[in-house]
């Protein structure tokens, strides 16, 4: 089994905060009195938290703060925490790519390979690259392509073992215990957003000598386990996700710890959103009304969660 | 719609993680007690309860699994996050206190048990930073060249590092070819106090004008010092200094800590002047404009000028043009300065211009781009000049400032000598003009308050003046001028041309700066400008419009595009004069400088006060082999013009120069070269031809490397010392002009590689590494400033974080006295934090008993210290940044728009002063200022960029960036391309007139063809070509090697692209190194003819 057993989060390896330490850290801790009237009402000190994250200072230093006044990431970071308030099914992530900030730098394709440990031949978010017109009228368009998380995703229904499916909050995830690898749903997408994955690494088949640090170690970082779905998947022989079929998930398993997808926080170009749609004061939301807004593909039917500004 | 839940939630109740419900009861629960949130701010507290109720799904946002430090995969130094799983860097963000990676950065306040979840951007060169430090090629034992065999044939045999460091130290037949020096023989001066007389005896012999009085202080100093000169090189020549000198050490990509090291190595240790960098090879000609600008007069010369150079306060500007700067593929550097551009062009209204001959990235957005002709930039610069003086578009009211006072009168922090008049000497621009010639004062004797006889220069109104001042026409009146005043303020007459009487009544010919600069522009016409650049007149009226309607918020930001040309000193002048024509110095939106907390302790003189901190010091002395320290006319080696190579007056760390003046010989032979984190032959332009002394022990005797891998250049040396990566060492970043903040990054160890080898130096384990090497070679030679008194009596430096970590702690304490300036004291939990983090390291590598020992136990102290390193540096917080309108970290100088001591320096290889103003000259040139024709043949114009996938020679080991990009191309323009019948992928030559075969020869019968892909675009000028840096190796593991008798299998993949430097155009009159900027020092990337024809 490549899942390997959760891990207590913040485990003991690491030496973070366990609920008990935590439970501890608060009993510990000395009393200031300007906190006391709040922490004795603890349903008070929640709504004056939401208050801070809808005020944007939460954890800001700032003593009142416009949102616009941040860096997009903190904002959208903020309203990612507000989002998680909410019941899953509650909330519509949906992911804004604004093409006139995308410089094609790939930051985005590396942030997910890194994050997802992704080995030779898998991608989950490319950059297209093309250029147009006649010198010295010319001009280069940079797209990122993830998947599209589609509200009718014609990958689900062709998979013969239901280990694909769209979650409650609308992401469609891959079961790699259930995935046979039969590519049915590679075939399916129309936005070719699904890879397999041959079991590579890209340190295979280099030197081990004397004299050189060698693959046995060189390789520690692609062998590390990733966290996709929340598990973790070290990258060892023919175990999952090794033979799966593999797709952008928007990082859930950093959406759920309230950090942003990788692909959002690595943007340079700040090009990248993500967020809650069904939240009307979010970035998102915003963004998605504008006029100049479209989605790759409508006439297919797919309703993609992934929108492009133009 | 879901057939499943969300995957975590289920599990949580198993993981501890608490759902919001559960945090509701928690708090219930802890009811009363909840009182006890204590000392810590609520909110933080509750922000790490709602973390912790999400935990479990992404276990590296726990922030006892990151270590904040700087990435160095570019020189843009991006401040990073390295996440840690089980002692193995796993992923690396941005770190989000760093202001290179989130706009605007978090408060440095913020606790940092909450920026665990928070992330700043980060390009893709960094995230693959991983594989730098997890390189199978990366080396682990001292490698010998094996005996008998060749430099560069690739054989080596791993040996000990004592016995490494017993041959580099004792020499000896290390090679079967004869006795080697070592460093123990070179090490020849010994005696700082000798040294200090010699140094001062040299002065006065270079000083000395009189050729015959020159020889006799020569003698006098042979006569002096008989004892000791078989120490010198040559006793007849004593300016060439000691034999020290023949050790030069010689650095691509140094960071401060290891910088300061190496002086301190090779300076004050070693006793040798050379210590050089590769300056030039980046944008020398930029930053040697800068110092020239930024030269001050301290009452009796110009000295002090920064090498340094202005750069885009980006997120305030309205308008900017990028001359030659790839701001989005390269530069300093994509997280830093791309967000305030795409976020300013789509959100804030910024219109932004690239002059560059390809379509970059950057032009892609941009609102206009200008696909100039390479190097004719100053002819769009001069055109737009003089566009700004038919029309009055010049921010008078800044240029009519000629001093101190009068800036600051009006608002402004810095000031030009625009209005300052200057002598015309047979119709040519010389010497500023003095009040004394001009009898505006008199000279007189007074007594100083300590009682001693000082020079006074006193007006008839009695005023005083400590130096004889210069001079502004008010209103046509010639007013004394002195440029620190704070008291006199002058404003004087922007355009003067005009005769004065002098003191002696003769008639003088004399005009202000400003209406020599016009006077430059005005030499051609818009249109003359326009068809030199092969642009439209209407683009440069344009420009200049634009350029002069959005107050001091519109800027010309310029890089080595503009620099690196023969011309590339006057380019860089003429754009920062056009930015002084509209005055936007200093102010928000417009040129901004580079400013860093001071780790050396100097400034509050504590709490380690580093420079000073030493058992002794060598004094290293005479000329360095770049010959930038004496000028030619002062040495005793001096023979006419041209010179046998280019003196640098102007400039220092002229890298191309290092390996043909060793291979000459010139000024003296060099015995031992040290090469640190340097591909010299690969990074230069027409680097080829230094391979030929790489490869020669009789030229060069004895080469050691330091490095991480055997690369381009290491493949040359004797010896290769293993270095750690930058993700496994100390540094100190710095930081870049356009950073507003003041700053400092701290690049601190974040891992330890499993298993790496751990040497003795002084006793102690430390790391191999190049510390490891430094602190070796100092033991063994007994080097002042290291050692168990290294940093004074009783105070060791044995360990490297004996040096680095004080300089932490320099950063903490801050820049005043009295500690008033410190960061807060880390709390029990960020010292957790801080300790858990660094769990995995090993104790020669991180020892909290020995660091905080290191800092006296000072426990106060300490925790600031690891304030500052749980950071992974310091920044000034978001809006202190300016006062007003001003930046607050303002250069608050003069600006020297005409230069007298530029106009007082010789050309060596012309013998002809430079021009001391900003004026146009052709590009490629050749040293002697000769044009060059290489005929039709040679029908393309020849430029490099960088991808944003590779920094040249140190990436090629990243396979996810290989991944997006595998291999480099040649770009053409569709209609060159139709026209030569080459087709898009076509594998083509290229070749250069001074590389006709089109080759890199590697030596021992070895060579590599420069062919390449060809990728026909719409982007590019035609009749340039253009190719991105980075591929092409043929060592860093991209060829086999043999060691210790095995094969190491070199990897198509590093193998792959093309590198075509070494079809760059030689110099004609020197024949073996680039063509020069002989004013700035740069090395020519952009003007090489060159054929290019099918494979």
């Amino acid at each position: 089994m490549a899942e390997q057993e959760k891990l207590t989060p913040h485990s003991t390896a690491s030496g973070a905060v366990s609920r008990r330490n935590f439970l501890g850290a608060l009993a510990a801790a000395g009393a200031v009195a300007a906190f006391e009237q709040l922490a004795a009402n603890p349903q008070a000190v929640l709504a004056a938290y939401e208050e801070q994250i809808v005020q944007g200072t939460l954890g800001q230093g700032r003593s009142s703060a416009d949102l616009k006044a941040l860096d997009v990431l903190e904002r959208m970071r903020l309203e990612l925490l507000r989002a998680l308030q909410k019941p899953a099914s509650e909330r519509r992530w949906v992911m804004v790519i604004d093409l006139r900030k995308c410089i094609g730098c790939h930051a985005c394709t590396i942030g997910c390979v890194a994050e997802n440990k992704l080995p030779p031949g898998v991608v989950y978010r490319p950059v297209i690259e093309e250029e147009f017109g006649t010198y010295p009228n010319v001009a280069r368009r940079f797209i990122p392509r993830p998947c599209m998380q589609c509200e009718n995703p014609p990958c689900v229904p062709v998979c013969p073992v239901n280990a694909t499916y769209t979650n409650a909050e609308g992401i469609v995830e891959m079961d790699y215990e259930r995935c046979i690898g039969c590519r049915y749903c590679l075939t399916a997408c129309p936005y070719s957003a699904r890879v397999s994955d041959f079991g590579f690494t890209y340190t295979e088949e280099l030197p081990v000598i004397q004299g050189l640090l060698g693959t046995a170690t060189a390789d520690d970082y692609e062998r590390a386990p990733n966290f996709e779905y929340g598990k973790q998947y070290a990258r060892q022989g023919r175990a999952s996700p090794v033979g799966n079929a593999r797709k952008c998930h928007f990082c859930q398993h950093r959406i759920l710890e309230g950090v942003l997808p990788a692909c959002v926080t690595t943007c340079i170009g700040r090009a990248t959103f993500f967020g809650d749609a069904n939240d009307p004061e979010s970035l998102v939301a915003e963004l998605i009304a504008r006029p100049n807004v479209l989605r790759l593909r409508e006439e297919l039917g797919t309703e993609p969660r992934v929108y492009y500004l133009k | 719609m879901s057939d499943k839940p969300l995957l975590p939630e289920p599990e949580r109740s198993e993981t501890c993680a608490l759902s919001r419900r559960d945090f509701l009861k928690l708090s219930a629960a802890t009811g009363g007690a909840a009182a006890l949130l204590g000392s810590l701010p609520a909110f933080d507290q509750l922000l790490a309860a709602q973390r912790q109720a999400l935990s479990g799904n992404s276990p590296l946002s726990a922030p006892e699994r990151q270590i904040y430090t700087v990435c160095l995969q570019c020189n843009t130094g991006c401040g990073i996050k390295v996440k840690i799983w089980e002692g193995i860097a796993s992923k690396i963000e941005g770190n989000p206190y760093s202001p290179w990676t989130l706009h605007p950065h978090l408060p440095y306040s913020t606790p940092v048990a909450e920026a665990g979840s928070i992330e700043g951007g980060l390009c893709p060169k960094g995230q693959a930073g991983l594989q730098t430090a997890y390189d199978p090629y990366r080396i682990v034992s001292v490698l010998k060249r094996r005996p008998g065999t060749k430099r560069g044939e690739g054989q080596w045999v791993t040996i000990s590092f004592e016995q490494a460091l017993d041959e580099i130290i004792n020499g000896g037949d290390l090679f079967g070819e004869g006795p080697v020096e070592g460093l123990k023989d070179v090490y020849a001066l010994r005696d700082a106090k000798v040294a200090k007389a010699m140094s001062d005896f040299v002065k006065r012999i270079v000083d000395e004008k009189d050729a015959e009085k020159k020889r006799a202080l020569v003698e006098e100093f042979k006569a002096t010092f008989a004892a000791d000169l078989d120490k010198l090189i040559d006793p007849d020549h004593p300016d060439l200094g000691p034999k020290n000198n023949q050790f030069a050490f010689i650095w691509g990509r140094l960071k401060n800590g290891r910088g300061d090291l190496v002086r301190r190595f090779v300076l004050s240790g070693l006793g040798s002047i050379n210590a050089n960098g590769h300056t030039t090879v980046c944008q020398g000609s930029l930053y040697f404009a800068g110092k020239a600008l930024s030269e001050q007069w301290d009452g009796s010369k110009f000295t002090g000028g920064q090498k340094f150079y202005w750069q885009a306060d980006l997120k305030n500007s309205r308008f900017v043009i990028f001359i030659g700067a790839n701001m989005f593929e390269a530069n300093y550097g994509p997280p830093l300065r791309v967000t305030p551009i795409t976020e300013g062009a789509v959100d804030r209204g910024l219109r932004y211009v690239v002059v560059d001959p390809r379509f970059s990235k950057v032009a892609s957005k941009a609102w206009k781009w200008i696909p100039i002709k390479p190097g004719e930039d100053s002819a769009l610069g001069l055109g737009m000049m003089r566009w700004m003086f038919e029309n009055d578009r010049i921010n008078k009211r800044f240029l009519s400032a000629a001093n101190k006072a009068a800036a600051n009168a009006i608002g402004e922090a810095s000031w030009t000598d625009a209005v300052w008049l200057v002598h015309i000497k047979n119709g040519k621009p010389d010497k500023l003009v003095r009040a004394l010639e001009l009898g505006l004062v008199t000279r007189q004797t007074e007594q100083d308050k300590d009682g001693k006889e000082v020079t006074v220069y006193v007006t008839e109104d009695g005023v005083k003046f400590k130096f004889d001042p210069f001079v502004a026409l008010v209103d046509g009146k010639p007013t004394p001028v002195d440029p620190n005043s704070t008291e006199l303020p002058v404003y004087g007459d922007l355009f003067v041309d005009t005769t004065l009487q002098n003191a002696k009544g003769e008639t003088i010919t004399v005009k202000s700066g400003l209406q020599i600069i016009r006077e430059s522009a005005f030499e051609k016409t818009i249109e003359e400008y326009a068809a030199i650049a092969d642009i439209q007149p209407s683009d440069i009226i344009e420009l200049a419009r634009e350029f002069t309607s959005y107050g001091t918020q519109a800027v010309i930001d310029i890089h080595r595009g503009a620099s690196q040309h023969t011309n590339g000193f006057y380019t860089s002048f003429i754009f920062f004069t056009l930015n002084a024509l509209i005055g936007n110095f200093d102010h928000k939106g417009g040129l901004s400088k580079p400013t860093t907390y001071d780790r050396l302790g100097s400034r509050a003189k504590g709490p380690f006060d580093l420079a000073k901190m030493n058992n002794g010091a060598n004094v290293p002395f005479g000329l360095d082999i770049l010959r930038t320290t004496i000028s030619y006319e002062k040495s005793t080696i001096f023979n006419g013009y041209p010179a046998k190579r280019p003196w640098f007056p102007l400039a220092t760390d002229v890298y191309q120069e290092d390996l043909p003046s060793i291979g000459d010989a010139y000024p003296y032979p060099v015995k031992i070269a040290m090469f640190y984190m340097s591909a010299i032959n690969y990074a230069l332009p027409a680097g080829h031809t230094t391979i030929e002394v790489l490869a020669d022990p009789k030229k060069l005797p004895l080469i050691i490397a330091s490095d991480i891998f055997v690369g381009e250049t290491s493949m040359y040396a004797d010896y290769i010392f293993p270095d750690l990566s930058y993700l496994e060492r100390w540094e100190f970043h710095g930081t870049h002009p356009s950073v507003t903040y003041k700053v400092e990054n701290v690049r601190n160890p974040a891992i330890s590689l499993p298993g790496w080898p751990m040497v003795k130096v002084y006793g102690q384990e430390i790391p191999l590494s190049f510390e490891a090497l430094v602190l070796g070679i100092a033991e063994r030679l007994n080097l002042p400033g290291f050692g168990p008194n290294g940093l004074g009596e009783g105070v060791p430096f044995i360990y490297p974080e004996d040096y680095y970590l004080r300089m932490v702690a320099n950063l903490a304490f801050g820049e005043k006295e009295d500690g008033s300036n410190s960061v807060p004291e880390a709390d029990d939990r960020e010292v957790e934090i801080f300790l858990k983090a660094r769990a995995h390291l090993p104790k020669q590598v991180f020892d909290p008993v020995r660091w905080k020992a290191i800092l006296g136990n000072d426990e106060k102290l300490w925790r600031q210290t690891i304030y500052v390193l749980n950071r992974g540096g310091r920044w000034q917080d978001e809006g202190k940044d300016y006062k007003g309108d001003l930046l607050s970290n303002a250069y608050a100088k003069q600006i020297n728009l005409y230069q007298e001591k530029t106009a007082k320096t010789i050309n060596s290889m012309t013998g002809e002063p430079f021009a001391g103003y900003p004026r146009y000259y052709p590009p490629h040139l050749s040293s002697t200022g000769k044009p060059i024709e290489d005929g039709d043949e040679y029908a393309f114009t020849l430029i490099t960029y960088k991808e944003i996938t590779m920094t040249k020679a140190r990436t090629i080991s990243n396979y996810w960036l290989l991944a997006v990009m595998p291999e480099n191309t040649l770009l053409m323009n569709v209609a060159d391309a139709q026209r030569l019948g080459l087709r898009n992928g076509d594998l083509v030559r290229i070749s250069s007139a001074s590389n006709p075969r089109g080759v890199w020869d590697l030596r021992n019968g070895s060579e590599v063809p420069m062919v390449g892909r060809l990728k026909v675009v719409q982007g590019i000028r035609p009749g340039v070509v253009a190719f991105g840096l980075g591929w092409g190796h043929w060592a860093s593991g991209a060829r086999d090697i043999v060691i210790d008798g095995q094969t190491v299998k070199g990897d198509v993949r590093r193998l792959a692209g093309f590198h075509a430097n070494a079809a760059m155009r030689t110099d004609p009159v020197l024949q073996d190194v680039t063509l020069t900027d002989i004013a700035g020092g740069s090395a020519v990337f952009y003007s090489t003819k060159v054929k290019v024809e099918k494979a």
